[in-house]
């Protein structure tokens, strides 16, 4: 799991083009969304499903099931761990 | 000049009918033309779309046209001549200004011979004449061999709306004699995978304003307005169809693809109309609302539309049930849609409607017969570019700005030429706020900043952009990733930053301006466009400061393609900014 969190945070960094953030900058259960968390927004969100489709071949078909999923880091570890297709 | 302004000949092509009268006896008989895709070439068969009924081909027939030609200008084409015709409008002395407004332009072609200049075939290089939205218009213009002058206008959803407000302004100014003024958008894999990248397609017919409303379906069309002062309409002794009695541009400041959820910038257009009009919500008959159909849209506009209407809601109906959303082109398909309206007192009917959500709007089903003497037509666009028209049977008193000729004079002037001066946008702009902004976003924005801050101005009255080309990067990027993977996990990040707009909403959206707001494409005019329509802004009172701008960057593989074509470009990165004022 501990890898796989890594992992997420480096995809999260490299395709949402958070610069000068480090994996250790986001904490696992850190919000990602709002402006008490990290503060990413609804084009963010959309970038993390085509990051779930390209990297673990995990599809949403609505956006809204994204609300939970990418809550934290630690819930689409979760997620990811439960559902991936690769 | 305080003459009212006059529409006085229309022209459309729609998936509802190829002129005004066909797609008057869809409307009346509720017949949607939303349906399977058959024109055009893109994996996602499972998206209804509402294409014009032809085929490239039959147009060129139609209007004796050989050789390349983008599907945008074909249909613009054909809607113009029936405008001109019913108009009476020949050649001679006057001056004619097309103004267009479109945001796909001539990417349908591009798109099509994408693959072939990857692979270093240029059979079809010319295509790139044709590629961006001034060259679209061009086209257009070179076509007739009537106009003066033409224009482009690209704020997204709401090109067409805002090119109305310009011929209206220009007539008004005596800067024209005859506008024909509106919008045209084809269909393109471009844009219907950008649009899907934003999960806000539906695969059904579309339900605006219903509580199961799933998103829009992409449709595509032309229409153009004759405008002309009254004056010179009984001149010409032409029939009066309807008065353009009050228009408004704001915008919403809010996101890129989203509207705020109080509906500010569309509250903001609707109130500017119904007041340079002057007359009271209580007197509108009939909101044809922008209605996409998506979530978001559908909450913020009915959030809107109670703003301004209280508990005296008109009728309200979306028609993009019956055309889809034609993008660029529905502010003035809507505006012919509601010029038919009033001709005819009649009202179309939201289609597909059931199910009413919490705080919604409850639109009509239709009225065969219904008094009509105004109607708003609203039209939205991304980056908050939101704008409303107003049309009537009747003049009423406008109350309108006096022109004048007061000196202009320039607050600040800020010049970048280079990717390593981009480096400063640090001392402006957090690292994640940054984290989306290509280099034009990060040039226009930067350029702005330090412009603003030299003339000692927090936020201006409005913001007008010229860029010859637009966001060419994250469009080579969406293009490449269209031939690389598919039409799949396309970056909604990249369609997000592709339209020509987007560098005015995100100074906008920085400033939370909600003031005038708009983009000229125009190639090598565009900045004179921009500059042209800051002028009109602030001698007529309505601006006090106004933030002017042009914008462009190229890349590598463009340099080299346009080389092929005898154009040199010698910049990456070019922004050159100015704050103007007038008066006291």
């Amino acid at each position: 799991m501990d890898e796989l969190i890594k992992q997420l945070k480096e995809q999260i960094i490299d395709v949402l083009n958070l610069e000068e953030m480090t994996p250790d900058d986001i904490d696992d259960q850190a919000s990602l969304f709002g402006e008490d968390g990290i503060g990413l927004d609804s084009i963010d969100a959309l970038e993390l499903i085509v990051l779930l489709e390209k990297e673990y071949g995990i599809r949403l078909a609505n956006p809204s099931e994204g609300k939970a999923i990418f809550k934290n880091v630690a819930t689409i570890a979760d997620f990811v761990s439960k559902n991936r297709k690769k | 000049m305080n003459s009212s302004i006059v529409i006085t000949g229309e022209g459309i092509v729609s998936a509802i009918g190829l002129d005004k009268l066909s797609v008057l006896r869809s409307l009346q008989e509720g017949k949607t033309g939303i349906g399977a895709m058959q024109y055009l070439d893109s994996v996602h068969k499972e998206l209804p779309v509402g294409e014009v009924p032809l085929s490239n081909e039959e147009m060129k027939e139609q209007l004796g046209i050989s050789g390349l030609a983008s599907r945008t200008a074909l249909m613009g084409i054909l809607a113009i001549k029936q405008a001109i015709e019913e108009a009476k409008i020949q050649k001679g002395d006057k001056r004619i200004v097309l103004i267009s407004g479109t945001t796909v332009g001539g990417m349908d072609l591009t798109e099509r011979y994408y693959e072939e200049l990857v692979h270093g075939d240029f059979k079809h290089l010319d295509c790139l004449e044709y590629h961006d939205c001034g060259g679209c218009t061009q086209f257009m213009a070179n076509y007739f061999d009537i106009f003066s002058d033409y224009t482009t206008i690209s704020t997204a959803c709401s090109s067409a709306a805002n090119a109305l407000i310009l011929g209206a302004n220009l007539l008004k100014s005596g800067q024209a004699d005859l506008v024909i003024a509106g919008g045209t958008e084809a269909l393109s894999k471009f844009h219907l995978n950008g649009f899907n990248s934003l999960m806000i397609l539906d695969k059904e017919v579309c339900r605006p304003f219903d509580a199961t409303r799933a998103g829009l379906n992409l449709g595509e069309g032309a229409a153009f307005l004759v405008l002309e002062t009254e004056e010179s309409a009984r001149q010409r002794d032409v029939p009066i169809h309807a008065y353009l009695n009050g228009y408004g541009n704001a915008c919403d400041a809010f996101h890129q693809t989203a509207t705020s959820e109080n509906g500010e910038g569309a509250y903001l257009a609707m109130n500017e109309a119904l007041r340079m009009a002057g007359i009271l919500p209580s007197d509108v008959q009939y909101v044809n609302a922008h209605g996409t159909g998506t979530p978001n849209n559908d909450a913020s506009e009915s959030v809107a539309l109670n703003r301004v209407f209280g508990i005296k809601m008109p009728l309200v109906s979306s028609t993009k049930s019956y055309t889809g959303h034609t993008t660029s082109a529905s502010g003035s398909i809507e505006s012919v849609i509601s010029i038919l309206a009033l001709q005819h007192q009649f009202v179309p009917g939201n289609l597909c409607w059931k199910n009413p959500f919490n705080d919604g709007i409850i639109p009509t089903l239709g009225e065969s017969h219904y008094e009509l003497h105004h109607v708003l037509c609203n039209s939205f666009g991304f980056g908050g570019n939101d704008s409303s028209l107003l049309f009537s049977d009747r003049p009423t008193s406008v109350i309108d700005s006096i022109w004048s000729d007061r000196e202009i004079k320039v607050l600040s002037k800020v010049e970048i030429n280079s990717e390593e001066e981009l480096a400063e946008i640090k001392q402006f702009v957090k690292p994640l706020e940054a984290r989306r902004m290509g280099k034009l976003m990060k040039s226009s924005l930067l350029s702005s900043l330090k412009a603003l801050q030299q003339a000692g101005i927090q936020c201006p009255d409005a913001i007008i952009t010229g860029t010859s080309m637009g966001c060419l990067e994250n469009s080579e990027l969406l293009l490449n990733e269209i031939h690389e993977q598919g039409e799949q996990m396309i970056k909604p990040t990249l369609f997000m930053q592709s339209t020509h707009n987007t560098i005015s909403s995100n100074i906008a959206i920085r400033l939370k301006c909600h003031g005038y707001n708009i983009t000229y494409t125009q190639g090598d005019n565009s900045l004179d466009w921009a500059l042209r329509d800051a002028k009109l802004l602030l001698r007529s009172g309505k601006a006090k400061t106004v933030l002017v701008g042009i914008h462009d960057e190229t890349t590598p593989a463009f340099r080299d393609i346009m080389s092929r074509l005898g154009k040199k470009y010698d910049y990456s990165i070019h922004s050159l900014v100015m704050v103007l004022s007038c008066g006291n």
